[in-house]
This record gives C-alpha cells, sequence and structure tokens, in this order.
C-alpha cells in the first residue's frame, strides 16, 4: 500500500506540473491583448502599449512563468488585473458559491441515482425498470442549461417561490443562500444523476448475478442483506468511479449553470478573466481546479486500494 | 465555432419555445401538456421550497442590469462604456455636461468665457464637495487636466488635451486654459468621460473606489455580481438624487435578465435587451418599455488596404448590393434607423445621407464588371457573437452579396480575437460592428485605423472643421464630410442600434435617447 500510495503522489506532482506548463503557454498563444480589451476600441495605441508593459506582459515568456511558479509555490497567485485583488482572494470568494453549488448537485446525484439504480436493477425488466429507465434518458438529453432556464421560468418567473438568478451572500442567512443555490444545483446535477442512475443499475445487474451473490442467496441470507452487503460493496467500486470523476464534471458543468443563474461563482470567475484576458486570474483558476481534479482522481485511487485489495498490487 | 454556433441557436430555440410555454394561450399550453418535459417540471414542482422571505428594500432603491462588468471603475484610465454607465454622472461629473438631448451644459463650472477662442476662463460652481468632504476648487481642475494631457499617466485620450498650453488659477474658483491654436471640439472634450473630476489625494484609489462629487458614492462592489452606489447627502444639485441606493448587478445574458425582470429581481433591463423582446415587454401589464436613439453606429467595415477593397469601385458596389431595409426588418425587429454616414442622428450636423445611395444590384453589378470582377470574389466576413446583432446582420448580408456573385464567408471570432486580429492588425476582410462613441468622424481622418482609409481630401476637410468655429461655416464643413463620405464608401453605414430599456411601471426619469455611454441615475425615481 506505501508503495502505491508512493507512487500515486508522484503522478500527482508531475500531472500538476505539466498542467501548469500547459495553461502558461495555451493562455498566451491565444490571440487577443489584454490592454486592448480594457481600452476598448477608443483608445490610442500608445496608451495599451504603456498598458502592457505595467503589467509586465513585455518580458520573455520564460521569465514570466518563473515568477508565476515561484509566486504560486509562496501561495501568491497574482493580482487579477480587471479587478484589482489578489487572485487568491478571487478564487476563495468565488468558491464560497461554487462549492455548496457542486456539493449540492452531487447531493441531489447520488440521493436521485443511487436509490433509482438500485430500484431499477432489482425490478430488472418490469416496469419499475422501464420507467427509471426513462427518466434517467430524458435527464442525459436534456441540456443543462435549458433545465435551468425551464426551471427559472416556472419556479421564478411564473410561480415566484424563487429569485432568477443571483446570490444574496451567506451574510443574508443560511436559508436565502440556499434557496438562491437550489435551482442551479437540480439543474447541474440532473444530467450526471442520469448517468449515475444507468451506472449504478448495470454495476448492480453486473453482480447480481455473480457466484458468490448465489452462494449467499443460496446460505438462506435475506434478500435486503444479499443486495446491501454483498452486491452493493462489490458494485460500489464502479459507482465510487464514476461519482469521482463526476464530481469534476460538476465542477465544470456549473460554467454554464452560474452564467444561467448569474451566481459569482468559480466557473464565471473563469470565463469573464478569459474573456477579458485577465491572466493571472485564467492561470490562477485553471491550475485551481486542475488540481482539484488531480486530488481527486487521487483520493479515487486510494479508496479503490482499500476497497478491492488486488488493485493496489499492479 | 461551428458547434458553439450550434448551441447558440439551439439556445435561441429553446428559449422561444420555453417564452410560449410560459405566457401562452390554451393552444400552445395543451401542445406542450403531452411532452414529458412538463411531467419532470410538475414532479420537480412538489419539491419542498422555502417561502420567499427577503428582507423589505428601502423604498427608493433601484436594481439595474447591466451586461458587462466594468474593467476598473477609472474613467481616466479605461474608456470601457460598461465602466462609464457606472461611474460616468453619477459618481464622478465633469466640468461640462452632455445633457439628454446631447446639448452641452454648464455643471461643475457654472459658466465660462472666451473673447479669442484661445483663452477660456471657468468659473466654478460654489459649495461642491468631493465625496471625501473636500470643497472642490481651481486647483483641482488644473491637477485633473494636466495629469490627463501627461502621456506618462497612460490616460486612453491625451490627445483630447493636446491643445492645451497652460492651465491658470485666478483664484479658488476661477481657473483660465490657454489653447494653442483654436479647437471646436475642445469644450466637448470636456465633457467627455475622460476629463471627470477627481481629487488630487484618491488618485491611487480610483480603479476600485472612484471618488468624485456626483450623486452617489461608491458603497459596494461585490467582484463579478453587483455594484452598490449610495445617495451622497452633500450633493451640489438640489433635490438630487431622489433614490438613496442604486445596485447595478451585472447579467451578460439577455433571457437571464428579461427572467429577472419578469421574476421582479430587477427594477431596469439597461442594457442587451435584443429587439426580439421587445414584445414581450410591451405585452406585459407590469413594465414599460423606452425605445430612443443612440450613437452607436452599426457599420459593415472594409478593409480598404487590400485588393479588391482598395478599389472605391468595388466599395461602392458592396454599398449597392446591400439591403438596409432589408436588413433593418431582417435582422433587427424593424427597430434601428437606416444610416448613409458615420455622422448619426444625434448629431448637430446630421445630413440624412440614407438614400444617397438606394439599394440596387444592377448598379453593384455594373461597378463590379468595371473594377474587374464580372464574376464577384471570395470574401471572409468576421463577426463577433458577443454582440448577438452582428451575427444576424452578417447573415442577411451573406445572402445580399451573393445576388451581386459576391461570395463571402461569415466567420464567427470572439472579441478578444476581434480586437486583436481585426481591430488591431487589420487582419480581414470584412466586419460588422457597432461604433459607440460620438464625434467620431475622425476614425476616418485616420489612415491607421482599421479600415485603413486613407483619404487626403477627407484628412483636410477634417482638420478643417477642427479648427472652425464659426457654428455656420462648421455645419458646412460636416455637411461636405458627409459627402465624401458616401463617395468614397469606405465603409458601408447599417444602421444607427436603437436604445431599448425595459423597466417596471413607476420608475421615471431615465433617458430616451442616450448620447453619451452614460447611464445617468441621478433624477430617476419610483412613482406611485
Amino acid at each position: 500500500m506505501r508503495r502505491y500510495l508512493a507512487r500515486r503522489v508522484v503522478a500527482f506532482a508531475a500531472t500538476l506540473f505539466v498542467v501548469s506548463i500547459l495553461v502558461f503557454v495555451v493562455i498566451r498563444v491565444l490571440p487577443g491583448d489584454p490592454a486592448l480589451l480594457i481600452m476598448g476600441t477608443e483608445a490610442s495605441p500608445e496608451a495599451a502599449a504603456a498598458l502592457r508593459r505595467a503589467m509586465g506582459l513585455d518580458r520573455p515568456l520564460p521569465v514570466q512563468y518563473a515568477e508565476w511558479v515561484r509566486g504560486a509555490l509562496r501561495g501568491d497567485l497574482g493580482r487579477s488585473i480587471q479587478y484589482d485583488v489578489p487572485v487568491g482572494s478571487l478564487i476563495l470568494s468565488r468558491l464560497r458559491v461554487t462549492l455548496p453549488l457542486t456539493l449540492l448537485a452531487t447531493l441531489f446525484m447520488t440521493a436521485t441515482a443511487l436509490p433509482l439504480g438500485i430500484f431499477a436493477a432489482t425490478h430488472h425488466r418490469r416496469l419499475g425498470d422501464y420507467l427509471a429507465m426513462v427518466a434517467s434518458q430524458l435527464g442525459i438529453a436534456i441540456p443543462s442549461f435549458w433545465a435551468g432556464l425551464l426551471l427559472i421560468l416556472f419556479f421564478a418567473v411564473r410561480l415566484g417561490w424563487v429569485e432568477a438568478g443571483g446570490f444574496p451572500g451567506w451574510e443574508a442567512g443560511l436559508g436565502a443562500a440556499l434557496r438562491a443555490l437550489l435551482l442551479p444545483a437540480v439543474a447541474l446535477g440532473l444530467i450526471q444523476a442520469a448517468i449515475l442512475t444507468r451506472t449504478t443499475r448495470s454495476a448492480v445487474l453486473e453482480v447480481i448475478h455473480a457466484e458468490h451473490v448465489r452462494t449467499a442467496r443460496a446460505k438462506g441470507l435475506g434478500e435486503r442483506v444479499v443486495t446491501w452487503k454483498h452486491v452493493l460493496r462489490n458494485a460500489l467500486i464502479t459507482i465510487v468511479t464514476i461519482a469521482g470523476l463526476q464530481f469534476g464534471q460538476l465542477m465544470a458543468g456549473s460554467i454554464v449553470l452560474e452564467n444561467v443563474f448569474y451566481l459569482p461563482g468559480l466557473g464565471r470567475l473563469a470565463l469573464s478573466a478569459i474573456s477579458a484576458r485577465d491572466l493571472p486570474v485564467v492561470q490562477g483558476v485553471v491550475l485551481f481546479v486542475a488540481a482539484t481534479i488531480i486530488t481527486l482522481n487521487f483520493a479515487v485511487d486510494v479508496i479503490y486500494g482499500f476497497l478491492d485489495p488486488r488493485i493496489r498490487y499492479d | 465555432m461551428a458547434s458553439s454556433l450550434w448551441v447558440g441557436r439551439r439556445f435561441e430555440y429553446s428559449v422561444r419555445q420555453i417564452y410560449c410555454l410560459v405566457h401562452a394561450e390554451a393552444p400552445v399550453m395543451s401542445r406542450f401538456r403531452s411532452a414529458p418535459v412538463l411531467v419532470l417540471i410538475l414532479a420537480l414542482a412538489t419539491l419542498p421550497v422555502a417561502s420567499p422571505a427577503q428582507p423589505p428594500a428601502p423604498a427608493a432603491a433601484l436594481m439595474v442590469q447591466v451586461t458587462s462588468e466594468p474593467p476598473g471603475l477609472d474613467l481616466t484610465a479605461t474608456p470601457a462604456s460598461a465602466t462609464a454607465a457606472v461611474v460616468f454622472y453619477n459618481v464622478q461629473e465633469a466640468l461640462v455636461k452632455v445633457d439628454q438631448h446631447g446639448t452641452l451644459v454648464p455643471w461643475l463650472a457654472e459658466r465660462w468665457h472666451t473673447a479669442d477662442n484661445l483663452n477660456y476662463t471657468f468659473f466654478l460652481k460654489r459649495g461642491v464637495r468631493f465625496h471625501n468632504g473636500r470643497p472642490f476648487t481651481a486647483e483641482d481642475v488644473k491637477y485633473v487636466l494636466d495629469r490627463a494631457r501627461n502621456p506618462e499617466t497612460k490616460h486612453p485620450h491625451v490627445k483630447h488635451y493636446e491643445d492645451i498650453a497652460t492651465i491658470h488659477v485666478k483664484d479658488e474658483h476661477t481657473v483660465t486654459v490657454t489653447l494653442k491654436q483654436p479647437n471646436a471640439m475642445f469644450l466637448y472634450n470636456l465633457a467627455r468621460q475622460g476629463s471627470v473630476m477627481y481629487p488630487r489625494e484618491a488618485v491611487e484609489q480610483l480603479r476600485s473606489q472612484p471618488v468624485g462629487t456626483g450623486p452617489f458614492t461608491l458603497a459596494r462592489w461585490d467582484r463579478g455580481d453587483r455594484i452598490v452606489l449610495k445617495r451622497y447627502p452633500d450633493y451640489h444639485g438640489k433635490g438630487l438624487p431622489r433614490l438613496d441606493q442604486v445596485t447595478f448587478r451585472f447579467i451578460p445574458d439577455p433571457n437571464a435578465a428579461l427572467a429577472a425582470l419578469q421574476a421582479g429581481d430587477i427594477d431596469v433591463l439597461a442594457f442587451g435587451l435584443g429587439p426580439e423582446s421587445i414584445e414581450v415587454v410591451r405585452r406585459a401589464p407590469n413594465l414599460q418599455l423606452i425605445l430612443g436613439e443612440t450613437t452607436n453606429d452599426v457599420i459593415l467595415a472594409l478593409n480598404n488596404a487590400k485588393k479588391p477593397y482598395a478599389d472605391v469601385r468595388v466599395r461602392r458596389a458592396i454599398t449597392y448590393a446591400v439591403n438596409k431595409d432589408e436588413i433593418v426588418k431582417g435582422a433587427m425587429f424593424g427597430f434601428g434607423r437606416i444610416l448613409g454616414t458615420n455622422v448619426d442622428p444625434l448629431n448637430p450636423y446630421f445630413v440624412d445621407m440614407a438614400k444617397a445611395m438606394a439599394y440596387s444590384p444592377e448598379k453593384a453589378k455594373q461597378l463590379l464588371a468595371e473594377a474587374g470582377y464580372p464574376h464577384g470574389f471570395d470574401a471572409v466576413l468576421r463577426v463577433p457573437p458577443q454582440y448577438p446583432y452582428t451575427v444576424r446582420t452578417g447573415e442577411v448580408i451573406v445572402g445580399q452579396l451573393a445576388k451581386v456573385g459576391i461570395r463571402a464567408k461569415l466567420e464567427q471570432i470572439e472579441w478578444g480575437q476581434w480586437l486583436d486580429r481585426v481591430y488591431k492588425n487589420a487582419d480581414y476582410d470584412l466586419t460588422i460592428i457597432g461604433h459607440a462613441e460620438a464625434w467620431d468622424a475622425g476614425n476616418y481622418a485616420n489612415p491607421k485605423y482599421y479600415f485603413r482609409y486613407d483619404s487626403p481630401r477627407f484628412q483636410e476637410v477634417f482638420k478643417e472643421s477642427e479648427r472652425t468655429l464659426d457654428d455656420a461655416k462648421r455645419r458646412a464643413l460636416y455637411g461636405e464630410l458627409q459627402k465624401i463620405m458616401v463617395e468614397e464608401a469606405p465603409v458601408v453605414w447599417l444602421y444607427v442600434y436603437p436604445r431599448i430599456v425595459a423597466a417596471k411601471k413607476g420608475v421615471q426619469g431615465i433617458w430616451k435617447d442616450l448620447p453619451t455611454p452614460s447611464l445617468d441615475l441621478s433624477e430617476v425615481a419610483w412613482v406611485k
């Protein structure tokens, strides 16, 4: 187990290093000059050039990269061009929206997908199974931004139960903040819930017909014990893998929904920073998200090792 | 790009369907009743939701949508209109103001005097205080103008102040500005957003905490979400402002903005409402629509330095090939005034040239044949989808150009790329964009501008118009400029983008026309 963990940690660091270089290069290859975007179409070229110099964008790329990495290692991701505040604090303030949103969506996803998937598998080829599959097919087919708009128009515009978007901040109270996140979390979790339902169903189905389950039944164990202890524990390996990957998907998906619901989250920060060519922010956010996803994969790998002892030895 | 286009289409389509669903009369509703989507909605409707318990907002508060977040709040560093919408006239003001009719009126200078059009003496309004409590004086005027004309400070428009020779403070409330040569735009330039007055001690904080003399002070800027302004109790305007608090919320998506207005979350939808939504607002009993003019001239720009657009016959042919009526009907739902030149109807020297080169595909074909392109040519039309009207206008134009043999391909490029490739490097054949700045004929006198239009005749007349102070003579020169524009057809002027504002009924005092990029809220109030 220790060697397995060590290998994972090295892979983790190497991936992060590669990502940091990729982020840096890709953003700078992209046409689009941050100074021009701030100055717009009305300013003189001299003013734009002066601003570029002030932002340090006239220095050679390797120098800029080295400085960025040196700062990042000390926890300093630079200062936003557009907002004039440190990138680190900007990311943290946006996480206060995106993290709860992603967690709520994950909650919604697992709370609907696991029971539904298990139910479908245990009612294989019966009416319940078909209904669950139709529902999940629908969930996969509806794009999340569309689901978001439907929810807004029904619950905000028509019924007036919630606001059409925006975030009052946690200062406004837990109730108000959660209410603002509820619709986006549902819209965000819908597709992933549908996918996870299908994964759960097929994972459970695969195990249900396995030898050891037949043995358990033959021993005279109750149906509930068989399902929860013998079927689910084995099916969980697949389910955890997929769900772990889905958390990353949810974070990425929040970009779309934060725009539909104009929530001040990390996704919207990334998008506005890209269109404003706010380089320090783009670099910081991408590095942060990449690190999160790599960490998640790392965590999934470790959980794997615990769930299935065979894996740590390959 | 193709996939993003698809998403956009899909998005528009879905939204239209949803509007049918929500607003709709019975027959449409019954069509949807069978849809499984509705089953899903109803299923979700049973989820428990806490009832809204928002704290009651203060009576004189206004929630305003703006499309984009300012890239910084310093008007002396960024000319972005998103900055002007929030800061200009609301937080900071200038010596002179452009009012809602486009007229220059005295403001922080209550009057001025010039005997020779070189020495301007400004008499400042008494009792004006900056938000930090300090009185506004002539020393501040000198400091601000000296800083603006100093190239070291990176002011985006040093050019506007380059004719200033000296600034002399006579006393606390009197200041004389001496020019090197007469400049007809001098007073107007003092009314521009880059000429706002601020205290010397606040220079470093202008980017995130601007200080001025305006009716509101900046209370909060929640990055990515909102800017909150509070009433300035010591404001020099009597009885103003009429609101206690103004909140600008950044909602870029027009559909999200409309939904927020319909749900009652915002009171004013100030920018970005597309002409396609005008009917929805008109039908809503609790909303009002404000339609007016802007100085935003939407043009089909041609790269004058590139073949075949360097040939005036080709440029004229393209102008004849474009049917502007059809564009306004097809892409703008009939809203938008047809343009003949870059001088817009809000300009006092405007001459209506809309009919000067009326649509004529025959003339276009004939001119193309004369120029050596009897079978037309291939072209790429680059449009930035950030402004949806450019894409829709482009789609109509591509079809029109095809009728005279010009095979144009529509290519969507993101705004940052547009600025870099089209605007900065003139790497394009054709492009569509709106030019929002008022008094911008000077762009056509600048051969380095992205049109790459280099006409000594135009440059000369323009220069003369800048030096001519006599109104009648200047009007004649502007008439001449507009004539040259039509003849040399450096670009195709399409239409003036309309001002479309939707607001709750009861909101009063919003400007109808938009002669400056400001969103002046000093006189806006709630009327029951």
